[in-house]
């Protein structure tokens, strides 16, 4: 039973860096309406940025965890007025394939520029080491734990609050009428952009310091978020969150009983029986 | 055009195609020039699916994947020739598909695009882990070439490159007429509207659901003989030949040459075959290289370069009212 638990608390853990993730995923989807398949290499890049500000540097960890969410925040947004910009009303397809172009760029360049070891996060806090009834809880997971909760609070209260995150939700309804209000739409789309962007490399950064950091991390996460956007619906804090951890938990749990091998197959599975199950979406409600 | 154009235009184009062994006859070109034709079919067949009737799929690999396999299995256990195994793999892969397409064709855009993307996924995974039948990551190797056939006397052997190119040719050519017959018909119009339009065309009375499944199942299945064909041409296959990046590669090929049309996804299988070969160059930087081009491609040639061509040439001529018919 003790291993049981383990497993669901490593999955919480798993699902908790999903939804730092799958939120900027969400956000963008919600305000810009296109996918960025290029999302998984913002937290490959953040956690390198966040190594490199250890080793280089010398920063202690979470000075190199703000200073790589700074960092992506800003490139997120240079990002997007870059390469996003101009696919803005387009159909689907075509910033499908700008962020899969951009995704290959980034993570080839990453791979000729960082070379293809994996390198660990080095944040001292792997000697503090937790037991809780029979779990075991290093001081990593602790602080991921801690962190995305604080992450996904300060960005429901700033949406939900700020001046800038009401004008958000207003593009998020409808553009042209958030345009006709005096709403600045682009700095708006650098907005999201930036947070996704920071949200990523935070994420990255937790990972890169529980496991290790490559320039391949990136394509697999962008995979699973999509998967956990959809699933959750798109624009929905509660529900992409929902969805991350049943997605770390069915991973978690899926790859300690029935097979590790095929653990990237479980999304897939989960998804067809969701679609024929409850075609309106896990939180229920009708999509666009 | 009217029929005699269309006829010399058609006789003139097979003539090129027919001589161009002539002129490049080492056999890197024919490599190359073979490979192109199996991502012409694959092009083509995606763009039935994406370019006519609208649905983004990213699991096109995964057909083209099982039709290899399949066509290799056949021929290495069961020792059943190239030629039934060609017709069976192609069977398979469109059945695949049609299941594949009844479960999920239901969802639409995105949805549709990242579940079509796990089937890829899925699909590798088993590839990768079914050791017993797929032999895992290893692949399958010593997969025979097609046996010689015997016409009227004639023995006609499938050895060397030149070989393969010309049955690459037929099974290309042929492809494109049998998806030009169906894009020509009422079938492809529906196709059409449904791309345009679903509530429009239900309302009309055309069944969008089985005009979609129609699509991806012969989209499949075309998927699967190229899978075949390349199966028997390279003589191994493995699972890092299948993946998502060889759906996406496919993907920008029938965009780059324009994807509602069906000579824009051969250019584009044409070009994206030999332009990367030029990439060489730029070694470790290659892939990099190749994600930036396809970025700024799509912001400055959002509708393919034989899509822009022609739109450019139909605002040019005036045809208006006349029907269009798919070329």
């Amino acid at each position: 039973m003790a291993v049981f638990f383990q497993q669901v608390l490593n999955g919480v853990i798993l699902g908790c860096i999903y939804a730092l993730i799958a939120l900027g995923l969400s956000l963008i989807y919600g305000i810009l309406e296109m996918a960025n398949f290029a999302h998984g290499e913002f937290y490959m890049l953040g956690a390198f940025m966040a190594l490199f500000s250890i080793t280089t540097l010398r920063v202690p960890f979470f000075a190199a965890l703000l200073i790589a969410m700074a960092g992506m925040a800003v490139f997120g947004a240079i990002i997007e007025r870059i390469v996003f910009r101009p696919v803005v009303g387009k159909p689907l397809i075509n910033s499908m394939l700008i962020s899969f172009g951009l995704s290959t760029a980034l993570a080839n360049a990453a791979l000729f520029f960082f070379k293809a070891d994996p390198r660990k996060i080095e944040s001292g806090l792997t000697r503090i080491r937790f037991r809780f009834l029979g779990l075991h809880l290093t001081g990593e997971r602790c602080v991921i734990l801690v962190l995305s909760v604080t992450l996904v609070l300060f960005l429901a209260w700033f949406i939900q609050y700020t001046t800038t995150g009401k004008s958000m939700r207003a593009v998020a309804q409808d553009r042209i009428a958030a345009q006709l209000a005096g709403i600045n739409v682009s700095n708006i789309f650098s907005i999201t952009f930036a947070i996704g962007g920071a949200l990523a490399a935070a994420a990255g950064t937790m990972v890169g310091a529980m496991f290790f950091v490559s320039p391949e991390m990136g394509f697999t996460v962008t995979l699973k978020s999509c998967v956990i956007v959809a699933l959750g619906g798109f624009g929905k804090i509660k529900g992409v969150i929902f969805a991350a951890i049943l997605i770390g938990l069915v991973e978690s749990l899926g790859g300690g009983y029935i097979s590790y091998a095929y653990k990237d197959a479980y999304p897939f599975l989960l998804l067809i029986l969701l679609f024929i199950l409850r075609p309106e979406g896990l939180m229920g409600g009708k999509r666009k | 055009m009217n029929k005699t154009t269309r006829f010399l235009f058609i006789a003139v184009v097979l003539a090129f195609f027919y001589a161009i062994p002539q002129f490049f006859n080492e056999p890197y070109f024919l490599h190359i020039f073979v490979m192109s034709e199996i991502y012409a079919v694959l092009a083509l067949s995606l763009a039935l699916i994406v370019g006519f009737s609208g649905q983004v799929s990213l699991g096109h690999a995964a057909f083209y994947g099982v039709g290899a396999y399949v066509s290799a299995l056949l021929s290495t256990r069961l020792g059943i020739s190239f030629w039934m195994s060609f017709w069976l793999s192609a069977l398979f892969a469109g059945l695949v598909a049609y299941i594949i397409g009844r479960l999920v064709l239901r969802l639409r855009g995105h949805i549709l695009a990242i579940t079509t993307a796990f089937f890829c996924v899925l699909v590798g995974v088993i590839m990768n882990n079914w050791i017993p039948v797929t032999n895992g990551p290893m692949g399958i190797t010593g997969i025979p070439r097609p046996a010689p056939i015997n016409l009227f006397g004639l023995q006609l052997v499938i050895e060397s490159r030149v070989h393969y190119y010309y049955l690459g040719l037929i099974m290309a050519s042929g492809v494109m007429f049998f998806l030009y017959r169906i894009v020509s018909s009422r079938l492809g119009d529906a196709m059409i509207a449904v791309r345009e339009n679903e509530e429009l065309a239900q309302s009309i009375g055309i069944d969008i659901m089985k005009i979609k499944v129609f699509a991806f199942t012969v989209g499949g299945m075309l998927a699967g003989m190229a899978g075949a064909f390349y199966a028997h041409y390279i003589l191994f296959i493995s699972p890092v030949t299948f993946t998502m990046n060889e759906s996406i590669n496919i993907l920008v090929m029938v965009i780059f040459g324009g994807m509602n049309t069906l000579l824009g996804p051969v250019f584009g299988a044409i070009c994206l075959t030999i332009l990367p070969e030029f990439l060489r160059m730029a070694g470790e930087l290659r892939l990099v290289a190749y994600g930036v081009a396809l970025v700024v491609f799509i912001v400055w040639l959002p509708m393919g370069i034989w899509g822009t061509l022609r739109s450019y040439l139909m605002a040019k001529v005036h045809i208006k009212g006349k029907k269009d018919n798919g070329l």
